[in-house]
Order: structure tokens, then C-alpha cells, then sequence
């Protein structure tokens, strides 16, 4: 089931547009990562999807019901999903307290609560802090009890926002563990926001990059500082490297501008046999340095003076027999290249 | 030099011999300004709360008026208050002039802009993400209010105990409402005025050095609960 469906959504501060997504399905039972630079709209979209924050413009249906900015409306869906912050605040009391005050609020029972609130605190760990203040706990304990303090109260989607990124090397790997537990025990939809994209390859289902506000389909991988090949004649073509021109697809080119960022899709970059005549341009030459399993998908790291990633079914890469140290050739299709301002 | 020590060393004496006169003016004091406290509480509290958690138009200009009126002096409010309050005032017939009444409507007036203003500052100091944090944990307007008002608590204290110590010291509401009438509305500050006036230092000492002592309490609960918030 899609939990949430968006579509052409925006979100716009002193006239500045700093979301506009123009599609996007979150499925039930999943975990998607957000990856993307700061200032690109990540806790933004978090803040939508967590019913916290409306966006200016854009539907948005929550489990097939279109949403509506309402507080009277808001509140039952902001029972279904949690968002935790970057940097958690835990209230001014104990940690028993701060778990309870969510289940208060719900008004269940107090035999309830308790063992509610001590498997919450099991599964991160932190029983014997109940009754710790809340406000003298390190950043780590303080983390685990806002991720308990959330599960306590069992959402169907739970929104995390940078759960790592204040935390020490021990204390994020029981975070991502917590994670992959409670989607796989409790199913409920994760998305979380991240800047390590191993830690993101590594526990979601689902990658999502934003960029200045926009999603980009083909990932975050291949992005190159470009200029335009001033030698190419009529043809929209763009220099990555003093050695490597590229020609892009004349639709996907923006107006004429001295510098610009483009995107290669991974996914459709091919490796070949030999370069034929068949591919007369976008033909590069380049050495594997790294091959790596990635759900279900191959993401080959070759070093052609720049570094590209190529990303490919198990079947292709099978049939393509690359392996590190390889020196492989492979085709770029202009329609793979975009550029993204 | 002799004067001042002599006073002292008598000031002593009268308050360690506690002295009825004295004792008398102390609860008229404090009564008063206990009064006055929890009425500007019970007013400026809410009315803090309520200006600082809501947005509605001319919001600045409201607390550009409250930080005005922090600085009105007493003696204007004594003046406002007494047009009011005399035989040919609206309030007359209520025989309200140069009752112990009097001077706490008078002081109720001059802190609750002190209270207003202090618990807008609390409740602005409260981390943004305290309201988040409750909405997201499923908590509705009021609830969320409540939270924050429990983590300004400490703040919000420390505003009625700053306003309790400027209506413990102040004079001129005091006199031009109260009267300083011997046995009725004689407090701590215009009793000191007074026997300042006669020459007769002793008792004005004594009363001085009750009021500081009180006065330093109050600071210490102040800065005690100013710490707590900051913690």
C-alpha cells in the first residue's frame, strides 16, 4: 500500500522555492533514505510528511485520503507518524515521563503505558535510565530516548531526521539497528534523512536524493562541475574533465551558461565489449576500482579520470564479467545526461 | 558618623524586640504587596502566555506597549489611579481613597506589565522544538501550551518574584493612595519617609534594613529560579 502520494508539491519561503517535488509514492512497510547536501529541503519534506509544517502548493494523500492542512484534521494523522529531530529535545522531567507523555495523550490505561514504556526502553537499551532526568543524559542516550519515546507510541510511519549525525560511531550503528528492527518487527515505513550514502545503501529498501529542493531520479553519484565544449559544432556538448566532452541530448540542456552542474544516470550507463562504431561518441575508457552488491543491483566505481559509477542489473553485470582492476570501456547516451541548474 | 551607628546599633534592638509598630507596618507591607503579586499573576500570566504563544496582528506593537509601560512611574499611576478614585472620581462612591485597596489596585497596575512582560521572555526562550516535539508526539493545542508553559515554569516565577520585589519597594502609589495612615495603610516605604521627614531615624532604619532583607531574599529565589530556567 502507498502511504503517501505527492504530487506537485512545493514549499516556498520569502519567495524562495525550497521544495517542488513533482512526484513522489512512499510505500507501507519500507525504509527510504533522504539523501542530499544541507540547505536542499530535506527536513522540510520531513515536516510536511510529518504533518508539521503545510506546504504552499501540491496535493498530498495520506494512505489514499487527500490531506488537508487543517488543525482540526491534523492531529488524528499526526498520531500515525513520528518525526524525530536532528537534534532531539527531550522535556524537562524523567525519561519515564518523557515516554509517557505521548501515550497520556492518547489516553491509555497506566498498566498499559508501563509496558508500553519498558519495551520502548528495552529495545534501545535504556531501561536503567526510567528515572534519569531527561535533561542530563548525553547526546547518544538522549537520541535512544527520543527514538524510544517515538516506538512507544508504535507509528505507522516514522520520520527521522539525521538520527546519526550528532551521535557517536557505537551509538549510530545501534541507532541504524534499531531502524532495521523496528521495520522488520513492527512494520512500519521509515524515512530517514542522511548524509553518509553507505549508511543509506546500507539499511534502506529505497535511496531519495534531493537537490535545491528537487529530486533527483537518477541518484546523487554522478553529479560533474561542467562547461560548454566550445569546439563542438552544433552539437550541445559539455567538458567534465580536459579529456572527457560529452554530448548531451539538446532537450536536456539548459540555456547557455558559463559553469553548470550535470547528472549521468547510472543506471544507464553501459559497459561494452569493445567501442564499435556503433557508439561513436560518449565512448570512455576507465579502470574498476570498486564493485559493490547494493540491493539487489551492482554499482561498479570506475576511474575513467573522473569517477564515475556505473549501476547495473546482477544479470548485466554477470554477462559484462567486470572485476577490480578491469580496464573496461563503456557508452554514455546523451539522454543519461542532465543538467541540474 | 556617631548618629549613623547610633541608629544601627538602635534599629537592631527594635527589630530583634519586635516591636508592634513596626511589626504592624511589615504585615501591612507585605500584605499589600502579596495581594497585588497574585492579582498581577493571575492577570499577566495568561495574558504573557497567551501574547507570546499566539501570532495575531499587531502582536510587536503590544509589546512595544508592555515594554513602555515598564517604565511608568508611580507616582503617574498614583495620579491615574486617584482621578478614579476620589470623591468626584467615576469610583468614589466606593470609598476606595487612602485604603489598603487603593494602593494594590495602584500596584496591580504597575506590575502587570512587569509579569506580562517577563513571562512573554520566558515563554520566548522556550526552544521552538518543545512545540514540534509535542505536536508530533500526537499532542493538541492546549496540551502543547502546557508543555510549554512547564518548561517556562521557571521563568514564569521569577517574573512574579521580580514584580513582588518592585511593588515591596516602591513609594509613590503607596503614599498618594494609601495616605500613610498610622494603624491602616502605613507600609515599609512611606513609614521611612515619614520618620525621615520627623528626624527620627531609628524606626526608618529598622524598616530599612527589614526591607533589604526581604529584598535579597527575593533575589535569591529570583536568581535561583532564573538559573533553573536557564539549566
Amino acid at each position: 500500500m502507498t502511504v503517501y502520494e505527492l504530487h506537485q508539491l512545493t514549499k516556498i519561503y520569502d519567495e524562495r522555492t525550497v521544495l517542488d517535488i513533482p512526484d513522489l509514492k512512499i510505500k507501507e512497510n519500507r525504509i527510504y533514505s533522504l539523501l542530499g547536501p544541507n540547505g536542499t529541503g530535506k527536513t522540510t519534506l520531513l515536516n510536511i510528511l510529518g504533518f508539521l509544517e503545510p506546504p504552499s502548493g501540491g496535493k498530498i494523500t495520506y494512505r489514499s485520503k487527500p490531506v488537508r492542512f487543517v488543525e482540526s484534521e491534523l492531529q488524528a494523522l499526526r498520531r500515525d507518524v513520528i518525526l524525530v529531530d536532528q537534534f532531539p529535545i527531550l522535556f524537562t522531567a524523567t525519561v519515564w515521563k518523557n515516554l509517557e507523555f505521548g501515550l497520556k495523550v492518547r489516553k491509555i490505561s497506566k498498566g498499559k503505558r508501563t509496558r508500553m514504556i519498558q519495551e520502548a526502553l528495552d529495545l534501545v537499551g535504556m531501561r536503567d535510565f526510567a528515572l534519569a532526568q531527561a535533561h542530563k543524559l548525553s547526546g547518544g542516550e538522549t537520541q535512544r530516548v527520543a527514538l524510544a519515546r517515538a516506538l512507544a507510541l508504535s507509528p505507522r510511519v516514522f520520520l527521522c531526521d539525521e538520527p546519526t549525525s550528532s551521535v557517536d560511531v557505537e551509538n549510530q550503528a545501534i541507532i541504524l539497528n534499531i531502524l532495521k528492527r523496528i521495520n522488520q518487527t513492527k512494520r512500519m515505513t521509515i524515512v530517514f534523512t542522511t548524509h553518509d550514502r553507505t549508511q543509506a545503501r546500507t539499511i534502506s529498501d529505497q535511496t531519495l536524493v534531493l537537490d535545491r529542493g528537487r529530486l533527483l531520479e537518477a541518484g546523487y553519484d554522478n553529479i560533474f562541475s561542467a562547461v560548454p565544449d566550445l569546439n563542438s559544432l552544433g552539437e550541445t556538448k559539455c567538458v567534465i574533465h580536459p579529456n572527457i566532452s560529452l554530448l548531451m541530448d539538446s532537450h536536456k540542456i539548459k540555456p547557455a551558461k558559463d559553469r553548470f552542474r550535470i547528472l549521468i544516470d547510472p543506471k544507464q550507463i553501459h559497459p561494452l565489449r569493445k567501442a564499435g562504431k556503433e557508439f561513436p561518441v560518449n565512448v570512455l575508457q576507465g579502470i574498476v576500482r570498486q564493485v559493490v552488491d547494493e540491493n539487489s543491483k551492482i554499482r561498479v566505481v570506475v576511474d575513467s579520470g573522473v569517477r564515475l559509477i556505473l549501476l547495473m542489473t546482477e544479470k548485466t553485470y554477470r554477462h559484462s564479467q567486470i572485476f577490480v582492476g578491469d580496464s573496461i570501456t563503456y557508452y554514455i547516451p546523451p539522454q543519461a545526461i542532465q543538467a541540474i541548474d | 558618623m556617631d548618629l549613623l551607628i547610633d541608629s544601627f546599633i538602635s534599629a537592631f534592638f527594635l527589630i530583634f524586640s519586635f516591636d508592634a509598630e513596626m511589626i504592624f507596618i511589615v504585615g501591612v507591607s507585605l500584605k499589600v504587596s502579596i495581594a497585588s503579586t497574585l492579582i498581577a499573576g493571575i492577570v499577566g500570566v495568561p495574558a504573557g502566555f497567551m501574547i507570546a504563544f499566539e501570532s495575531f496582528p499587531g502582536k510587536r506593537i503590544v509589546i512595544t506597549v508592555l515594554n513602555t509601560l515598564l517604565a511608568l512611574p508611580t507616582v503617574v499611576i498614583g495620579l491615574f489611579v486617584y482621578t478614579f478614585i476620589s470623591r468626584r472620581g467615576i469610583f468614589g462612591p466606593f470609598d476606595l481613597l487612602y485604603t489598603q485597596k487603593a494602593i494594590i489596585i495602584g500596584q496591580v497596575i504597575l506590575i502587570i506589565p512587569v509579569v506580562t512582560v517577563f513571562t512573554i521572555t520566558a515563554i520566548n526562550r522556550i526552544d521552538e522544538r518543545y512545540r514540534k516535539t509535542a505536536m508530533t508526539l500526537g499532542a493538541n493545542r492546549i496540551q502543547t501550551a502546557w508543555v510549554i508553559f512547564r518548561e517556562a515554569r521557571f521563568g514564569i516565577i521569577a517574573a512574579i518574584i521580580a514584580s513582588f520585589g518592585r511593588v515591596i519597594s516602591e513609594v509613590g502609589i503607596s503614599m498618594m493612595l494609601g495616605g500613610n495612615i498610622k494603624g491602616f495603610t502605613r507600609t515599609m516605604t512611606t513609614a521611612m519617609a515619614l520618620e525621615y521627614d520627623k528626624g527620627a531615624f531609628i524606626l526608618s532604619i529598622a524598616l530599612g534594613i527589614v526591607l533589604l532583607g526581604i529584598s535579597f531574599g527575593m533575589n535569591m529565589l529570583f536568581h535561583f529560579f532564573q538559573g533553573r530556567s536557564r539549566a
